[in-house]
């Protein structure tokens, strides 16, 4: 195994799977690389569910193959896996640990050192109180947390979460950030699915996006930042100023109650002059050059693709 | 593999921890047992409290209460020696319609006695007349008596005709009415029954058996035995045969039960042979239904809070349904064990007569163990699969129904199972796989030449049918179990099924 030196990674390629009458994947490949995260995004039923479910070896693809570290995914044993799913669900009777415990040891961990991570993360967390609580005793944050440390107790190699921050507390959702970072840091690999695409841009250096079981796009956040620029600004006033709209240079994008988003007209009027002629009016709160968040992008590109099909 | 044993802990460790287990393992079996021999101590009981009181309407006239009461004295008697049943007979006197009818039949019948003491008056004068030559008149005298006669006869035959209507209308009323003076009596729990006698009984051999529960088949069967006797009796002093050469063709006989058995003959006792292995149906019934419905309830829970995803990811459908069968028939067999532990503690400490319970030995008790596991592989793959495609409790309570239905049959058949062990029907429903442990439990004990064939084939039977089953069901759990709030259809099931 000369691999172990570098870097892990995670392929797939030219994965397809079909249920009945519907393609729910059609020649899906990306490839994800250790010490990143990867962020897979789309809409509702793009297929996001079912790749990972694939990348966790829950369901076979029809065609094409999934690689880890070279070896095809059915080969390689659960152990190098973690997987948080968007359902979220414990055994409502069980008592914390022994869960923990339940899904360490499937995990090939001895049960001795199960306990122990558990009881670690239980304290990193916080929640260290409820170690011998019933789950269905506490609150659904606490379950969540508790669902988390299920899925990397074991330290896995790659780790699956579907919506990992849905439903938890800006302060929790910053320890998470910090595990995250930490568990990164170790070269493996972090694949997040979510629909909330300020998340994604916050944590993600990678994604994909998929739309009706295809990639849309694939690449680092910044490049694809980049690609999307497209000379805009964004300002803001104290007060009002409504006769902006009504300027022939710029064409106004977007408008807010005290603020726009606009590109300048070309060959009109240079941005300093602009705003030189806005000053005199009234008082700029902010004004910045506007990078498209990949909220726009997404839309933007779902759109075009619904555009291009009809 | 090392997983399936994980899962089957986990399985069997929450479990066997729970209260509805220890209920199941420890209280339920014994008000079970406490509900189907509770009648049986009632039964027993009763008859030692009191005597019965039996009403007798006798129409035939042939004095069939003391002969009744004489042989029911000789053959039951209660704990006391006293009789165990009381005859009387139903009285009318009272009956202000009987009273009434009963005043006019007198009156017909003096009247048809005056009518004969003149008839015979008449005829022992005319008597007088022919005798003696010298009366004056003679010629005269004998015909005038002779249309006195004669008018005197017509008058007596007419009278006796009306005696015997009205005797027939009286034995109606009577009956009528003693009929709802011993209804009345039966109804204030004074008498336990009552028996009328027609009067053509002695020909016919008719008797109605009053009672408010028929079903007594006991009480039944012990007055038709006797009054079977006693009316062959009255047959045969009808052939004028002597009294005394009927008492001893009469003597009764008493029947003992034994068994033949591999360890000597036992006496038979009907309670124990029979209650005893339905009590181990019902044991094996609970046990496998127990741990089975906590397998399909432990499916379901996973399969609606999504835990079953994270299962998968790290261990394959097989080994986690391999792994919930396992540890849940571990945790039927703890039960049956602590039941078997039960019964030897109750051995031991002399509350159950061992010496009269022959099948309670090591044997059985394996083949009890054997049959269960067995029992429980078959059930509990199907129990999986249910879990598994049903998309509610509802859907999959419904399926298990259905299931206890089919499982609880061979209790039904117990009493042809009792009456022969080994009846080719009896034999052929032991080769059903749903139905083979509970008639093997029940056969076992039962039967007095040993089965071993029907044993080891029936046993290879289920090892192959749950082969079958665990395939089957492994391929429908592996598909189904990641579907949500949907049922799949049976078309669907079956393409699971075939899938390669």
């Amino acid at each position: 195994m000369d691999k172990k030196s570098e870097k892990n990674i995670l392929e797939v390629q030219e994965v397809s799977k079909r249920f009945k009458d519907t393609l729910v994947l059609n020649g899906l490949s990306f490839c994800v690389q250790g010490g990143e995260t990867f962020g897979l995004l789309g809409p509702n039923g793009a297929g996001k569910t079912t790749t990972m479910r694939m990348i966790m070896n829950i369901l076979r693809p029809d065609s094409g193959e999934i690689y880890f570290n070279g070896t095809p995914r059915n080969r390689l044993e659960g152990v190098h896996f973690g997987y948080l799913p968007e359902e979220r669900g414990l055994y409502p009777r069980a008592r914390v640990l022994d869960v923990l415990v339940y899904f360490g040891t499937l995990n090939n961990m001895p049960r001795r050192k199960a306990e122990v991570e558990a009881i670690r993360y239980l304290d990193r967390l916080g929640i260290i109180e409820y170690t011998d609580a019933h789950i269905n005793e506490l609150s659904k944050g606490i379950q969540q947390k508790i669902q988390f440390i299920a899925a990397f107790l074991h330290d896995p190699e790659v780790l699956i979460l579907d919506e990992p921050f849905s439903g938890l507390d800006p302060i929790n959702q910053t320890i998470l950030m910090e595990i995250l970072e930490e568990y990164k840091k170790k070269d493996k690999i972090l694949i997040i699915s979510t629909h909330m695409m300020d998340q994604a841009e916050k944590i993600c250096d990678h994604i994909c996006l998929i739309n009706q079981a295809q990639v849309v796009i694939d690449g680092a956040v910044d490049s694809i930042r980049k690609k999307f620029r497209e000379d805009a600004y964004f300002i803001e006033f104290d007060g009002d100023y409504s006769a902006l709209s009504s300027m022939e240079d710029i064409q106004i994008l977007e408008e807010g109650k005290h603020s726009y988003k606009f590109v300048l007209k070309k060959g009109r009027l240079s941005l300093a002059d602009l705003l030189k002629k806005v000053e005199e009016k009234a008082r700029i709160r902010r004004f910045e050059v506007f990078e498209p968040s990949l909220h726009d992008i997404f839309i933007r590109l779902i759109q075009q693709q619904a555009e291009e099909k009809a | 593999m090392k997983n399936l044993f994980r899962v089957a802990r986990w399985e069997f460790v929450t479990r066997i921890k729970s209260r509805s287990f220890l209920f199941n393992t420890f209280v339920s079996p014994f008000l079970f047992a406490a509900v189907i021999t509770l009648p049986l101590f009632v039964f027993n009981m009763q008859p030692q409290i009191s005597t019965k009181l039996i009403g007798i309407i006798d129409l035939s006239g042939l004095h069939i209460k003391e002969e009744l009461q004489r042989e029911l004295n000789r053959s039951y008697r209660l704990g006391n020696r006293s009789s165990e049943y009381m005859v009387m007979n139903v009285a009318v006197g009272n009956s202000p319609v009987y009273k009434r009818m009963a005043t006019k039949y007198q009156e017909i019948r003096s009247r048809l006695d005056s009518i004969n003491n003149v008839y015979n008056q008449i005829k022992e004068q005319r008597m007088q007349y022919y005798k003696n030559r010298h009366i004056p008149n003679r010629d005269y005298v004998l015909r005038s008596s002779y249309e006195k006669l004669q008018n005197t006869r017509d008058e007596k035959e007419l009278t006796q005709i009306e005696l015997v209507r009205f005797k027939t209308a009286l034995d109606s009323v009577y009956k009528r009415e003693a009929q709802k003076m011993a209804d009345s009596l039966l109804y204030t729990d004074v008498l336990n029954a009552y028996l009328v006698f027609q009067p053509d009984f002695a020909k016919t051999g008719v008797v109605e058996f009053h009672t408010k529960n028929p079903g007594d088949l006991r009480e039944v069967d012990r007055f038709e035995k006797i009054l079977q006797t006693i009316i062959i009796k009255k047959r045969i002093l009808d052939d004028q045969i002597p009294r005394s050469k009927i008492q001893k063709w009469f003597r009764p006989i008493r029947i003992k039960r034994y068994q033949l058995l591999p360890q000597g003959d036992q006496e038979w006792n009907f309670y124990v042979q029979f209650y005893g292995p339905l009590i181990g149906v019902f044991l094996l019934f609970m046990a496998i239904f127990t741990a089975g419905g906590y397998v399909f309830s432990s499916v379901l829970l996973e399969k609606s809070n999504r835990v079953i995803e994270v299962l998968l990811s790290y261990v394959n459908s097989s080994q986690l349904m391999g792994g919930k069968i396992l540890g849940l028939g571990f945790l039927g067999l703890v039960q049956i064990l602590s039941w078997i532990l039960i019964t030897v503690l109750m051995l031991a400490a002399g509350l159950l007569p061992a010496d009269k319970i022959a099948y309670l030995n090591l044997q059985n008790a394996l083949y009890f163990i054997i049959y269960f596991s067995l029992g429980f592989l078959f059930y509990g793959s199907i129990f999986v699969t249910i879990g598994s495609v049903s998309a509610s409790e509802y859907d999959a309570q419904q399926i298990n129904q259905l299931l206890r239905t089919i499982a609880i049959f061979p209790v039904l058949l117990s009493l042809l199972v009792l009456a022969n062990p080994n009846a080719p029907l009896i034999r052929f429903l032991s080769y059903i796989p749903f139905l083979t442990p509970s008639f093997m439990i029940m056969r076992i004990p039962l039967s007095s030449v040993p089965i071993t064939f029907d044993i080891y084939a029936t046993m290879t039977l289920m090892v192959v049918s749950i082969a079958v089953m665990i395939w089957i069901s492994g391929r429908i759990f592996r598909m189904s179990t990641l579907m949500i709030g949907k049922k799949p259809t049976p078309q669907e099931i079956w393409s699971w099924i075939k899938v390669k």
